[in-house]
């Protein structure tokens, strides 16, 4: 079993299969000009060759400027887009074959929660018509096991059981997420993605949030893709972290040595920017020039290198590969080839 | 050096008229503002923060008013101003910069015309010294080859330009008082910098004071002097700014300071501040943060007043009598 009780518990993969599984997946848009003759007149590589792997019970974040292709995924991995080349494996089946009876399964298996709790939810919804709606597609209940299992699943995300016949405008912020979550929980997930869970709310609420979805983790196994901006939240909830440039994995490590030890440019400068918590730490900040290129026509070779401080010649002209150079700790940049390394 | 004072704000009320009551948005505060200091307004959504802001700029909306206290600018009191008069220190003297810079471009005209159009109105020049100095500005704000970029319009830039182009158009109005209210969304950590840097490049620049509001204490730590916290339309805290990293004084300061996670270091659970932020039209007689707060006794039943903890450090706690 996997216990998640202490945070960023080193990852026990090796010996486990993962929940799920990308395997060099891409999705890339095609582009249209011309409202009557449409003409195709470009691809966006949306995502562009990426394989991760959810281990079960623990988190995957991952982190990037916006536009890099992280909600992208994350609709692959809930299945409300297909990718366009490469196959996603959930509990070791490809989605491609699966059955009816596979992706119903699948549907109950993995939910969602997102950023704003202002529209994600029905506003002409009761409280518990909203919880209970995933729960009625997904299962034969009858009335008086749907009013408990709902009652429960208010108990457990910490709201009280007269909230159940309120409407969502009756709610705060930080309330209306804990509606959110208990939805997303009422079909028994084995995965949830978290698509920026508490960018959307106050300050003072966003722990309370956190700690809920850390201890809902431990207790039923479930399993996080986490998408957000505030790289100290994801320290806070991560196993694992991928950082996305451009549809691409350009490094992946547990959030300590990530965090401790960053290797890929791009992630140094990264956390460069995210601000120390108190006036009197300095962080070294690297800025970036030049703004972040278009999808739709990625530079050539290593696609940070217009930006990249430690610019090479070759990085120009050699496509950089995702490789393991310290242990659990992938990256995809020129400069640790050759056991050289950044400075 | 009282005459360095750009703004002074006194016990500044801005209630909102409704069907169902009044709202105090913002009830009673008082801050003072230096030239070239930058003050920190931080809270939790709805506490009071941007309806300060339109206060000072007497753009509080319907149906809202400033209903007392004053307002003094550069010494004079503008609440006591004509609306013509607001007009002029809002395209002058006081501004608003927005993060977002898309809502504060035109995007049917290039960003040549929207630059010298504003410095037409200070500097009476003929076009071809105008856009001389419309050059020189976008150089300012660390725009490569600002010459050619005069003819683009706004969606031919990429975001991080559009924010260095609204800069160059506040700095060319050479404020003494820049109001940057953050939206509550945030920005990708590497373009928030380009802006926090370009913020403190104008004030350079300018020597203008700031006041940012904003939710985030990371932003605070970095860019600010001083710091008021803001507590359902109440300033519950103010102080220099590592004098409240440090001795936080206020329970809801302590506490929102302990809650946020911190990228240098690793702990099991956050702390977390219990309950909801409150609801102005349903506010406890006494302490307005008592339902929340773990200190809570008989006396906080009492609004508490005031109290000094240091020079420059004040709270709006019992604890601290
Ligand atoms: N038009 C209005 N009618 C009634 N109340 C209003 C109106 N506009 C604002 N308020 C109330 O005034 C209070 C202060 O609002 P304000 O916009 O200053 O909050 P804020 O601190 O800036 O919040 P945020 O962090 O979300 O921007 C809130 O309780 C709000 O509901
Ligand atoms: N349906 C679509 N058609 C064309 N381009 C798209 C579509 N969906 C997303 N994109 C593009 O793909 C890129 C990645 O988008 P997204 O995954 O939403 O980024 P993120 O979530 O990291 O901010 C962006 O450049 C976006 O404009
Ligand atoms: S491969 Fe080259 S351009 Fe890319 S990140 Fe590494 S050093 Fe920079
Ligand atoms: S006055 Fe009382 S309730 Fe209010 S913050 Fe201080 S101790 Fe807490
Ligand atoms: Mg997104
Ligand atoms: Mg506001």
């Amino acid at each position: 079993m996997v216990t998640t009780a202490t945070p960023n518990a080193p990852a026990t993969t090796a010996a486990v299969e993962p929940l799920v599984r990308l395997d060099g997946i891409r999705r890339h848009f095609p582009v249209y000009r011309g409202n009557l003759l449409r003409r195709h007149t470009g691809t966006v590589k949306a995502v562009d060759g990426i394989s991760i792997a959810i281990p079960p019970g623990q988190t995957y974040s991952l982190v990037g400027e916006s536009g890099c292709g992280k909600t992208t995924t994350s609709r692959m991995v809930l299945m409300a887009d297909a990718p366009t080349e490469g196959d996603i494996y959930f509990d070791s089946r490809p989605m491609r074959q699966f059955t009816g009876a596979e992706r119903r399964n699948f549907r109950a298996s993995v939910q969602a929660v997102f950023q704003d709790p202002w529209s994600s939810l029905n506003p002409r919804m009761r409280v518990d018509q909203i919880i209970a709606e995933p729960l009625i597609t997904h299962q034969k209940l009858s009335r008086s096991e749907v009013r408990s299992q709902v009652q429960e699943l208010l108990n457990v995300v910490g709201l009280h059981p007269f909230h159940a016949e309120r409407y969502p405008h009756e709610f705060s912020g930080g309330q209306r997420q804990r509606i959110a979550i208990a939805r997303a929980l009422s079909t028994r997930p084995k995965l949830i993605v978290l698509d920026e869970p508490v960018s959307a709310l106050d300050v003072s609420i966003r722990a309370q949030i956190l700690n809920l979805l850390k201890e809902l983790q431990s207790t039923y196994e479930l399993s996080y893709l986490l998408i957000a901006h505030n790289l100290a939240t994801v320290r806070y909830m991560s196993h694992i972290v991928g950082v996305m440039y451009l549809g691409k994995i350009v490094e992946e490590s547990p959030p300590i040595e990530l965090f401790t030890n960053p290797q890929h440019p791009y992630t140094k400068a990264l956390i460069s920017a995210s601000l120390p918590a108190h006036p009197r730490q300095q962080r070294e900040e690297i800025v970036l020039s030049g703004e972040v290129p278009s999808p739709l026509d990625p530079p050539s070779g290593c696609t940070f290198h217009p930006r990249c401080p430690f610019v090479m010649e070759r990085c120009a002209g050699d496509v950089p590969i995702l490789k393991e150079y310290t242990p659990k700790h992938f990256t995809s940049c020129h400069l640790y080839e050759d056991g050289q390394t950044a400075g | 050096m009282t005459n360095d004072v750009i703004l002074k704000v006194q016990d500044l009320q801005t209630h909102f008229f409704t069907r169902t009551g009044v709202v105090k948005a913002v009830d009673g505060i008082s801050f003072e503002l230096r030239r070239g200091e930058t003050l920190g307004i931080v809270g939790e959504s709805g506490s009071g923060k941007s309806m300060t802001a339109w206060s000072i700029l007497g753009m509080v909306p319907h149906p809202g008013r400033t209903i007392g206290g004053s307002i003094e600018y550069l010494g004079e009191n503008l609440l006591e101003k004509s609306a013509g008069e607001m007009r002029d220190i809002r395209g002058s003297g006081i501004c608003m910069v927005m993060q977002d810079p898309l809502t504060s471009l035109n995007p049917v005209f290039t960003i040549g015309d929207q630059l010298m159009e504003t410095l037409r109105l200070e500097y009476n020049e003929p076009r071809r010294s105008l856009r001389q100095r419309a050059i020189r500005l976008l150089a300012n704000v660390r725009i490569p080859a600002p010459e050619d970029r005069l003819i683009n319009y706004p969606h031919q830039m990429s975001g991080g330009m559009r924010q260095r182009v609204v800069g160059a158009i506040s700095i060319s109005r050479e404020p003494n008082l820049l109001i940057a209210d953050e939206p509550t969304t945030s920005l990708d950590a590497t373009i928030q910098l380009q802006y926090l840097r370009l913020l403190k490049d104008i004030q350079e620049q300018t020597g203008a004071a700031i006041i940012f509001i904003t939710h985030d204490f990371g932003i605070v730590a970095r860019m600010c002097d001083r710091v008021a916290v803001m507590y359902a339309g109440r300033i519950v805290e103010q102080s220099d700014v590592e004098d409240m990293f440090d001795n936080p004084g206020h329970p809801y300061t302590e506490a929102l300071l302990k809650s946020v996670p911190d990228l240098d270091t690793d702990v099991d659970t956050l702390p977390s501040i219990e309950g909801q932020p409150p609801s102005l039209d349903a506010l406890p007689v006494g302490c307005s943060f008592e339902p929340r707060c773990p200190y809570a006794w008989e006396r906080c039943q009492e609004y508490p007043p005031e109290f000094m903890l240091a020079p420059g450090h004040s709270s709006r706690c019992w604890r601290a009598e």
